[in-house]
């Protein structure tokens, strides 16, 4: 027991005197929140809107141009039909030169065929502005909208992404960490020195998972924390349900790691392994982006993917405040991963 | 009972090559004992097989009566092991280093007075990158004796060292022989075989081929009437450097 807790001592102390290891699992990570929380995905944007008037009244332009949700620009004919063509307009209304207020003029609407969405609500809009022309000159009875401001708690990308890249940085540290970690303890004889001693070899490996792991609270600390005092972190879950959700991710990526570094002779070979499997699951795994707008097909395999889980379950817990039962799905899935690569790493590796 | 280390019919073969081919010898308690030979003769193998890093093929080792075989353990709990290429971990110190290593050992070492053994109190702060070759490898001498070990082995320990390096470990080595211990030390250093064992096997091809104290097999040479083509002359070009370099060690 007192080799064990000396192990541990020692290879946490060898852990934070290791400056590029605190840049990788701790600054890193913030950084990225950091760079990210000038992005701004504000909802569906505004529709940009070309319009040709070939009349000599602006009363319609005038009306449309304090619609925060038109983006207007006025032009020629052609020039704006080019624009439309190349993407620039989602849609270039051509007002006839016998245009008036009051009438019942046949106004051209141009519409980009790839973005019917944003063609939709401006075809509305323009629709209603048409009629309120008419309205303002016979005032015929009409439903009329009352409307309430109400403060609401909005989620920004920053909440979306935070827990995302806790769940990422959570992932680097397992794989990463361990498996260069141990690779480079093979090749450089240090294992095979160790071996020599009377110290059993799991004893070892325990102070090394100790260590991993209680870097890994650091991190959920240290994100949730930065977040919550740098980055408006909307922030009402439990820690300790964070905790219990990292565990287990980390269980499974540390063993990931335990394997590549069973399967490697030199960091040469564990640097494209580890990548091959990182980067899918950072690019798929909704870390940085909603997995919605995934193809049906992917959506499915990225379901099953252990940083999804992980991402997930810390996401759903940090931002709308889940419970342990609420995130059963996502331990079932890290629990069933946690196996399948203890199992991988138990058989994959290697004192030598 | 006067043998610390029993080898006998040691074998080992890696497929179509045989690197031990049938090794036997005693070590005396307190004795320097050194296998030499050309690389790849098979001395780093009969030593891994002697320290339980190895499996043997067949034959028998035993260790302070201790079967290597069947008792690892126990074996590695009385050996102490300088490793040919062996290094540290990268971020403790020294002092650190020393009393983790005494900890696997179940051992509460004085960390100051091993270092005070191999000379280097006064990097005790230091990390062993940190370190000159000849320093590294006192350190690794260091760290081989937390366990007050029965025999030390040594694997090649002043390969790669300049000659003021490799005479100050040789000091280092007589001291520690002149407390008693018992040393194996592998070399292909003739003169530094002559100048620390009481007695040398030399290996060829994975055999023994002679087994006696340094003089004794000078004498039988000469007996044969062997006479050198050049004679020795009274200094050789080591002499010379070391009297234009001077004996003192630079490693700071």
């Amino acid at each position: 027991m007192r080799l064990k807790i000396k192990l541990m001592i020692a290879s946490f102390k060898m852990f934070i005197r290791q400056r590029e290891a605190i840049i990788w699992t701790i600054l890193l990570p913030l950084f990225m929140v950091f760079l990210f929380s000038f992005v701004k995905f504000g909802g569906i944007g505004s529709v940009s809107v070309g319009i040709v008037n070939h009349s000599a009244d602006s009363t319609l332009i005038n009306m449309l141009k304090p619609i925060q949700a038109l983006k207007i620009s006025t032009g020629r004919e052609d020039e704006e039909l080019a624009r439309l063509k190349k993407g620039e307009r989602a849609m270039v209304l051509v007002i006839p030169a016998s245009f008036q207020p009051i009438g019942q003029d046949s106004l051209t609407l141009y519409l980009n065929a790839e973005k019917p969405q944003e063609t939709q609500a401006g075809k509305l809009i323009l629709q209603c502005a048409l009629d309120e022309l008419v309205f303002q000159q016979n005032h015929l009875p009409r439903h009329t909208l009352r409307t309430e401001l109400v403060n609401s708690r909005n989620l920004s990308y920053i909440d979306f992404l935070l827990p995302g890249i806790l769940a990422m940085s959570i992932m680097q540290g397992g794989i990463f960490g361990v498996a260069f970690g141990f690779v480079i303890l093979k090749k450089r004889g240090i294992l095979r020195r160790l071996l020599v001693t009377p110290m059993r070899t799991n004893d070892f490996i325990l102070a090394q998972v100790a260590t991993r792991l209680l870097v890994l609270l650091l991190q959920i600390l240290v994100m949730i924390g930065a977040g919550v005092w740098f980055f408006n972190l909307h922030f009402i879950g439990s820690i300790f349900n964070m905790i219990i959700v990292g565990l287990l991710g980390g269980v499974v990526f540390l063993s990931i790691g335990f394997a590549l570094s069973g399967i490697s002779k030199s960091e040469d070979q564990v640097a494209p392994l580890a990548n091959l499997i990182t980067l899918p699951m950072m690019m798929l795994s909704g870390v940085f982006f909603s997995r919605t707008n995934l193809p049906g097909f992917a959506h499915v395999v990225t379901d099953f993917f252990p940083l999804t889980y992980l991402a997930d379950g810390l996401r759903s817990i940090a931002i709308e405040g889940a419970t342990l039962a609420d995130v059963f799905p996502q331990l079932l899935g890290l629990a069933v991963w946690a196996v399948i690569t203890l199992f991988i790493a138990i058989k994959a590796f290697r004192w030598e | 009972m006067n043998h610390v280390l029993g080898v006998s019919n040691l074998k080992k073969r890696y497929g179509d090559l045989v690197a031990v081919d049938g090794v036997s010898f005693n070590v005396t308690r307190g004795e320097v004992f050194g296998i030499l030979g050309p690389n790849g003769a098979g001395k780093t193998t009969t030593l891994e097989m002697i320290e339980t890093l190895r499996p043997m093929d067949s034959g028998q080792v035993l260790l302070d009566g201790i079967d290597v075989q069947r008792e690892p353990q126990k074996v590695k709990q009385r050996i102490g092991v300088q490793l040919q290429a062996s290094s540290f971990f990268d971020k403790l110190s020294l002092t650190e280093l020393l009393l983790l290593f005494g900890e696997m050992y179940g051992r509460q070492v004085n960390a100051l007075a091993l270092l005070d053994e191999v000379e280097l109190r006064d990097k005790a702060k230091s990390y062993v990158v940190q370190l000159s070759g000849g320093q590294k490898q006192r350190f690794s001498i260091a760290a081989a004796l937390v366990n007050d070990p029965v025999i030390l082995f040594l694997d090649e320990p002043t390969t790669g060292l300049d000659p003021q390096a490799r005479r100050h470990l040789w000091g280092v080595i007589k001291r520690i022989r002149s407390e008693g211990k018992t040393i194996v030390i592998t070399t292909h250093y003739m003169e530094e075989a002559e100048e620390l064992c009481d007695r040398v096997a030399i290996m060829d091809s994975g055999k023994i081929v002679a087994n006696a104290p340094p003089q004794e097999l000078i004498r039988q040479l000469l007996a044969k009437g062997f006479k050198k083509e050049r004679v020795e002359r009274l200094a050789n070009l080591e002499d010379v450097f070391l009297n234009l370099t001077g004996h003192s060690l630079r490693e700071d």
